[in-house]
């Protein structure tokens, strides 16, 4: 008896963490599909997607992930890259400032960003602002994820193997390093993804009118389209990770050396 | 004139100096080995060899041209290293064609190439396959087959062979060598491991704490080492205290009697000496037989297949170590007093630090 309960202890309790997160889904489900008293149907869903606006801060947080994506790759791959290859003894100091973002509450940030309110026009004013706190917000993980691809690369005898060879830097970080980091790079990219399309602080404070802004307004006004919203927006950051999880699998890209 | 030529590089870290000026040459075609252990600067020295690291002193000339400030990429060298260095999103033909890639070379030469050193690593048949479907001996030859691909003026080796189990090791080392042969490509090779250098050098460089400590054919690096530091660590020997007894006839005093070592003529009579005697020259026999130089008790034997070791403790406080065939060992039981003696040529006497 007690072994059987012991067996199926694990289960049962994955069970109730399973339903501890897909209850409120089911919920918030349910109460986006309800049209009042006892109809159901898809009207919150009709209503949102008439609204403009609705894709106009879809559309924007989507281009803002893709700018953060290319500004955090441009910035941080040259600076993983010399990390591992030249300077791995100030690891401690990159890994102390990747974590910063954790520390500094994003409030504080903003208030930051507001005082240093200056710059080019097609940068301040405009939504493209965002991407630099965005970069700084998703540095924690797009570190980590071109860190650990770097790591496991062996990045000193790869460089000297090329360099052996000939090649210059151009054709080692095309040819060589970018091809086996695609699993990193494509984690780092669905991470960033995730962070921008729920972020909510920075673009409220600076007044701009992201998807999360959105999703903010609209749980103000109408509580079954906010419902609905929240899956939308649930529905893209669970596809960003499912993303990163297929990707990590694929196996070739990050696999080296060693006898088989 | 020597192929490559290093002269008097010196390199520093940190204000300590790893490589102290240092000098050596290599013929065309020649295979040299540099032999020490772990930190005695002989991965530095390949390293400036390659490009890798600059020397704080001295200058690498390759075939006549000062190349000490060229970059690694343009000094066409192939080099196999101590990890597996494939690149593991290329199979083993892209490795290989890399190089000529670089070159701009067309495809054609590019893919026959590839093709004629595969064939010549033996891995024809596994050129499609990438580096993690390929055991780490298979990822060595294709490393080497890259390295050569690119037909370098010299070929470098940062022990290659150290992470691979002993039988691909002894397999790999003997096709490394045919394979040098057969191009007749000048090869610089770093190893810790003694039997690999000698096994497979026309030349063996052993170095010590960023000097050469002796460099010659792999026969005179075994059988003259020039000091006591070479004798220990190439081969084993028994190391024994002495003095010379008569320098003029060659007699040495060891335990109390005068025994022959040619070696000892030069020296001073009465000077402080080491004996060094390899197991292979030692001879054993019955107690009190005609030749006997010392005699001793049986303490040990060890069986190695087609020799067994035995170590004999000296009246008088020695121990040695004979090597003899096993079908002739037999007869030597362990605790049996046994004689020993040795032809006057065979001791290496050293004087004493």
């Amino acid at each position: 008896m007690k072994g059987a309960l012991g067996r199926l202890l694990p289960e049962a309790w994955l069970g109730l963490l399973g339903l501890y997160f897909i209850v409120p889904l089911l919920a918030t489900g349910a109460f986006s599909l309800w049209e009042g008293g006892s109809r159901y149907g898809f009207a919150a869903y009709v209503a949102l997607f008439h609204q403009p606006k609705l894709w106009q801060s879809l559309f924007l947080s989507v281009r803002l992930a893709v700018e953060t994506i290319l500004l955090g790759l441009v910035v941080l791959v040259p600076a993983v890259f010399w990390l591992n290859l030249r300077v791995p003894r100030l690891r401690p100091v990159f890994d102390f400032i990747s974590v910063l973002p954790f520390v500094v509450p994003p409030i504080a940030l903003v208030a930051g960003m507001t005082a240093l309110y200056t710059g080019p026009d097609w940068l301040v004013g405009t939504p493209n602002y965002l991407v630099i706190p965005y970069v700084i917000l998703a540095l924690p993980y797009t570190y980590r994820a071109l860190d650990l691809g770097m790591r496991v690369l062996d990045l000193r005898t790869m460089t000297e193997a090329s360099q052996s060879l000939g090649a210059g830097w151009g054709t080692l970080i095309f040819r060589v390093v970018v091809p086996n980091l695609t699993t990193a790079l494509v984690g780092a990219a669905l991470l960033t993804i995730a962070i921008v399309m729920g972020e909510f602080t920075f673009a409220n404070i600076l007044l701009f009118n992201t998807f999360a802004v959105y999703i903010n307004y609209i749980g103000q006004t109408s509580a079954t389209q906010a419902s609905a919203l929240t899956l939308l927006s649930f529905l893209i950051t669970w596809l960003a990770m499912l993303g990163v999880l297929v990707s990590g699998r694929g196996g070739r890209s990050v696999q080296i050396g060693g006898a088989r | 004139m020597p192929h490559l030529e290093i002269d008097g590089a010196v390199k520093r870290y940190a204000g300590k100096t790893v490589l102290h000026g240092i000098d050596l040459a290599l013929g065309q075609g020649e295979f040299v080995s540099l032999l020490g252990p772990s930190g005695c600067g002989k991965t530095t020295l390949l390293r400036i060899v390659a490009g890798f690291e600059r020397p704080d002193g001295g200058r690498v000339v390759l075939a006549g041209a000062d190349i000490t400030d060229r970059p690694a990429a343009r000094r066409n060298m192939g080099m196999v290293f101590q990890a597996y260095s494939l690149f593991p999103n290329m199979t083993a033909e892209e490795n290989v064609r890399f190089g000529l890639k670089v070159r701009r070379e067309t495809p054609a030469a590019q893919q026959a190439r590839a093709a004629e050193l595969l064939a010549l690593v033996g891995l024809a048949e596994h050129a499609r396959k990438y580096p993690h479907q390929l055991s780490g001996g298979q990822q060595q030859r294709v490393a080497l087959a890259r390295a050569l691909a690119i037909r370098p003026a010299l070929l470098l080796l940062d022990e290659p062979l150290s992470a691979l189990d002993a039988k691909v090791r002894v397999q790999l080392r003997d096709e490394i060598r045919r394979i040098q042969q057969e191009t007749g490509v000048t090869t610089l090779f770093v190893t810790h491991d003694q039997e690999e250098a000698l096994s497979i050098s026309d030349r063996v460089v052993v170095m010590q704490e960023g000097r050469i400590a002796q460099a010659g054919t792999p026969a005179e690096i075994y059988g003259e080492p020039a000091n006591i530091f070479v004798a220990r660590f190439v081969g084993a020997a028994a190391e024994l205290r002495g003095r010379v007894r008569d320098a003029e006839a060659g007699l040495v005093e060891l335990c109390g009697r005068a025994v022959p070592a040619v070696r000892a003529r030069g020296l001073t009579t009465g000077a402080e000496v080491h004996v060094l005697l390899r197991p292979e020259t030692v001879r054993l026999g019955p107690p009190g037989a005609a030749e006997a130089l010392l005699e001793g008790v049986v303490a040990s034997r060890v069986f190695f297949g087609a020799l067994t070791s035995i170590r004999i403790e000296i009246d008088g406080g020695f121990s040695l170590a004979a090597a003899m065939p096993s079908a002739e060992a037999g007869a030597v039981a362990q605790g049996s007093r046994v004689s020993v003696w040795w032809d006057g040529e065979a001791p290496r006497v050293l004087a004493a630090e």
